[in-house]
């Protein structure tokens, strides 16, 4: 048995172009249907599985499936804002518990995720190393941004500009972090969390400077008006929230109109949850609620049929792949019909000549599925990586 | 950078959140056993599924309740009874008003089952901490349209931000007796939402409390302005060593203006120069302060005619006695200015 895999390996070795378009041809076969079974299947598990997890999100009418991917992944664009006030609102239902998210801004690649501390309940996040967040300015990042920036407790982000020539736009905010999330394996991970109020910062709406009354602001102040001071524009705003320099960080407005881009809506039963999608049914509601789990299976159905007809063409593509790979092995065999009469008259029996040629289409076949399994292998490894380029962003 | 975070690396932390291990996989291809790989179940867990919503699960047992200053202590401890543990960190030597708890303060905050604010802008620190909304309670949000604003706010501009001012509203809110009564209602609403197996004990609670809250009101109301006696109708001009008794002065008539002293600190003589200014245009013969003040600040006054009492507002943990204590006798401390 030996020698007769050395021959067909032999054989497989010498006519390397011939055997590695069979192998690739068979693997091809292989990988396209399972592989793509492997990833709807993924896809439909990395959407499903957080929707599920999450009743009820309410943000400015729009697209609810831009609303939902957003308030659940961080990663595509970020929706219209609504008001500060709806959140407000639903906790003063008395029907359930409202989470406001604002995900507009980043730190390299990862979302800035400002919020209140009950996201982190609510997603069952726990703090690994460090602690929670506990005043303005404090940030905790998600493991994957820890691992991919290098950072831990003690450590500093600064948030990124959204763009380097608007010079009157947002301006960086310097962040320590003062813990890091333990994996979730959820778009957690990848996120930096803030509180909602240092969100507000970030996009101008607070900000810190000395106390205008006071002597050391002298050189800031343009003129006095009895109570009232009017500043330059030499009065230098802090880009980082310190113990020292907190107690001048302020806000300018009524926070009930500060922006926030969704809110997560946890009910308190099943008949909170209905009463409650009863009142944003209103034609002029400026709000719309959405049922994430709904959304993601409309979304899902269109994956399911693009499949269904992904399938179908890699089948009949692989049907043809496979009969011209047939073909190949017997034109093959025809070609060699010389060779084989050859080993017959050295001495070699015919049932081991046989088995010499089935081993090297066995081999053929072995070496296709193994790599086919090993590409399957890989998109399941990098599902999430793919799903999230594909889909989410 | 420093602090390297324990974790392990992404892509095997990618493949066990998928449920198909990498390894496994592999080890399944090596095996050629492709049917394996299309018919394996992705049924691995990635932990999302098997969270439990935190958010409204109202624990039994003891109610943690953290509060923000000495009054909703009073309140919670009245209403509460043996039903909720108060946390009240702030040091018997600080005002509650303008103290800064440390991060472990504000994580012990954090970890309370209810948070009970003030509102009015009391605990300065509160806007600047990350609190969890659903835990909090405004105490005085019942009347947040009855809030005072503080009538002394320097106002500034710079930038395309505009006009705004850095001061807020009067916060001693409690003073008002009637508020103080709305305050407890909040508290004990706040209590049945989270224990409604105790709801009777919690009103019966706020019943007794509410009797005595009342009391003061009708103590106060007996020889200030709102008074139908005709000896209250024209009461004594007063001034307020601190802007603190705003609510004090509104629900009660009281002819009332403030300077800004401390009880322990002997006012200097630009202090005493603004008194003086004030007194020109409002005649007081009364200083209402804080705390018992120094002999060497209530001689002076007594120089200008103006006598001194003490009218405690109790933000923080008195000495001795309770809420209720200290307020029984600073009612009859201010009686005596009316006498």
């Amino acid at each position: 048995m030996k020698h007769v895999l050395y021959l067909a390996w032999r054989y497989l070795a010498h006519h390397r172009v011939k055997t590695t378009i069979l192998v690739i041809a068979i693997m091809l076969i292989v990988f396209l249907p399972v592989g793509l079974r492997v990833l709807v299947k993924q896809s439909e598990r990395e959407l499903t599985t957080r929707a599920m997890a999450t009743p009820l999100i309410v943000g400015a009418k729009g697209s609810p499936l831009e609303l939902v991917l957003n308030s659940l992944y961080f990663e595509s664009e970020s929706p219209p804002y609504l008001n500060h006030g709806e959140v407000t609102r639903v906790t003063d239902s008395g029907l359930a518990t409202a989470i406001p998210l604002h995900t507009r801004f980043r730190v390299r690649q990862h979302p800035i995720v400002g919020t209140s501390l009950d996201y982190f309940a609510f997603r069952g996040l726990a703090v690994a190393a460090g602690r929670q967040l506990a005043v303005l300015g404090d940030c905790v990042v998600g493991a994957e941004v820890a691992a991919d920036l290098d950072i831990g407790p003690g450590d500093f982000v600064v948030s990124s500009p959204e763009s380097v020539f608007d010079l009157a736009g947002v301006y960086p905010l310097k962040m320590p972090v003062v813990g890091v999330l333990a994996h979730s394996h959820t778009p957690d991970d990848r996120a930096v969390f803030v509180d909602l109020k240092t969100a507000w910062v970030i996009a101008g709406l607070g900000h810190g400077h000395l106390d205008m009354s006071t002597p050391e602001a002298a050189p800031g102040v343009l003129r006095r008006e009895g109570s009232k001071v009017i500043a330059n524009a030499s009065v230098m705003q802090y880009n980082e929230i310190t113990a020292e320099n907190i107690d001048d960080f302020h806000f300018h407005g009524d926070t009930s109109n500060f922006p926030v881009t969704a809110i997560i809506v946890v009910p308190h039963d099943e008949k909170a949850s209905a009463l409650l999608q009863g009142r944003y049914l209103g034609e002029a509601e400026q709000v719309q609620i959405a049922r994430p789990a709904e959304v993601m299976d409309d979304l899902l159905q269109t994956i399911l049929t693009v499949q269904t007809y992904v399938v179908t063409a890699v089948i009949v593509v692989g049907l043809a792949t496979l009969a011209t790979a047939t073909l190949v092995f017997l034109l093959s065999l025809r070609l060699r019909r010389r060779e084989i009469v050859t080993m017959v008259k050295i001495g070699g029996a015919m049932g081991r000549v046989t088995a010499v040629l089935a081993a090297e289409i066995l081999g053929v076949l072995v070496i296709g599925v193994l790599l086919a399994g090993i590409l399957t292998a890989l998109t399941a490894a990098y599902g999430s990586t793919i799903i999230r380029a594909l889909i989410l962003s | 950078m420093v602090g390297k975070t324990p974790v392990r690396s992404g892509s095997l932390e990618i493949a066990e959140s998928t449920g198909l291990g990498l390894r496994s996989a592999l080890a399944g291809a090596l095996i050629g056993s492709l049917l394996s790989v299309m018919l394996s179940p992705l049924t691995g867990c990635n932990g999302e599924g098997q969270k439990q919503a935190a958010i409204g699960s109202a624990a039994r047992g003891t109610l943690t309740v953290a509060v923000v200053n000495y009054p909703l202590q009073y309140f919670a401890e009245r209403i509460g009874g043996d039903q909720v543990r108060v946390y009240f960190p702030a040091p018997a030597d600080e005002d509650p008003a303008f103290w800064i708890p440390t991060a472990d303060e504000v994580a012990a905050y954090q970890a309370a089952d209810l948070i009970l604010l003030n509102g009015a802008t009391y605990a300065k620190w509160v806007p600047k901490a990350s609190l969890p909304s659903s835990k909090l309670v405004n105490t005085s949000a019942g009347f947040s349209d009855w809030y005072l604003q503080m009538d002394d706010a320097v106002t500034h501009s710079h930038g395309p931000g505009g006009e705004h001012a850095h001061t807020g509203t009067a916060f001693t809110t409690w003073l008002d007796f009637t508020q103080a009564v709305a305050q407890a209602q909040a508290v004990r609403d706040a209590f049945v939402r989270q224990r409604p197996d105790h709801a009777e004990v919690f009103r019966a609670n706020f019943v007794a409390l509410e009797t005595d809250l009342s009391a003061l009101d009708r103590q106060l109301n007996e020889f200030t302005n709102l008074s139908d006696s005709a000896a209250a109708q024209d009461g004594p001009t007063l001034v307020a060593s601190h802007p603190v008794y705003q609510y004090l002065a509104r629900r009660y008539g009281l002819d009332l203006q403030a300077v800004m002293w401390e009880p322990d600190t002997v006012p200097d003589l630009s202090q005493w120069n603004a008194l003086d200014q004030l007194l020109a245009s409002h005649p007081a013969r009364w200083m209402i302060w804080e705390g018992e003040p120094l002999s060497a600040s209530t001689a002076q006054l007594a120089e200008r005619d103006i006598g001194s009492l003490v009218f405690d507002p109790c933000g923080n943990r008195p000495a001795s006695g309770d809420f209720l204590s200290v307020m029984r006798q600073n009612i009859v401390n201010l009686r005596v200015a009316f006498d």
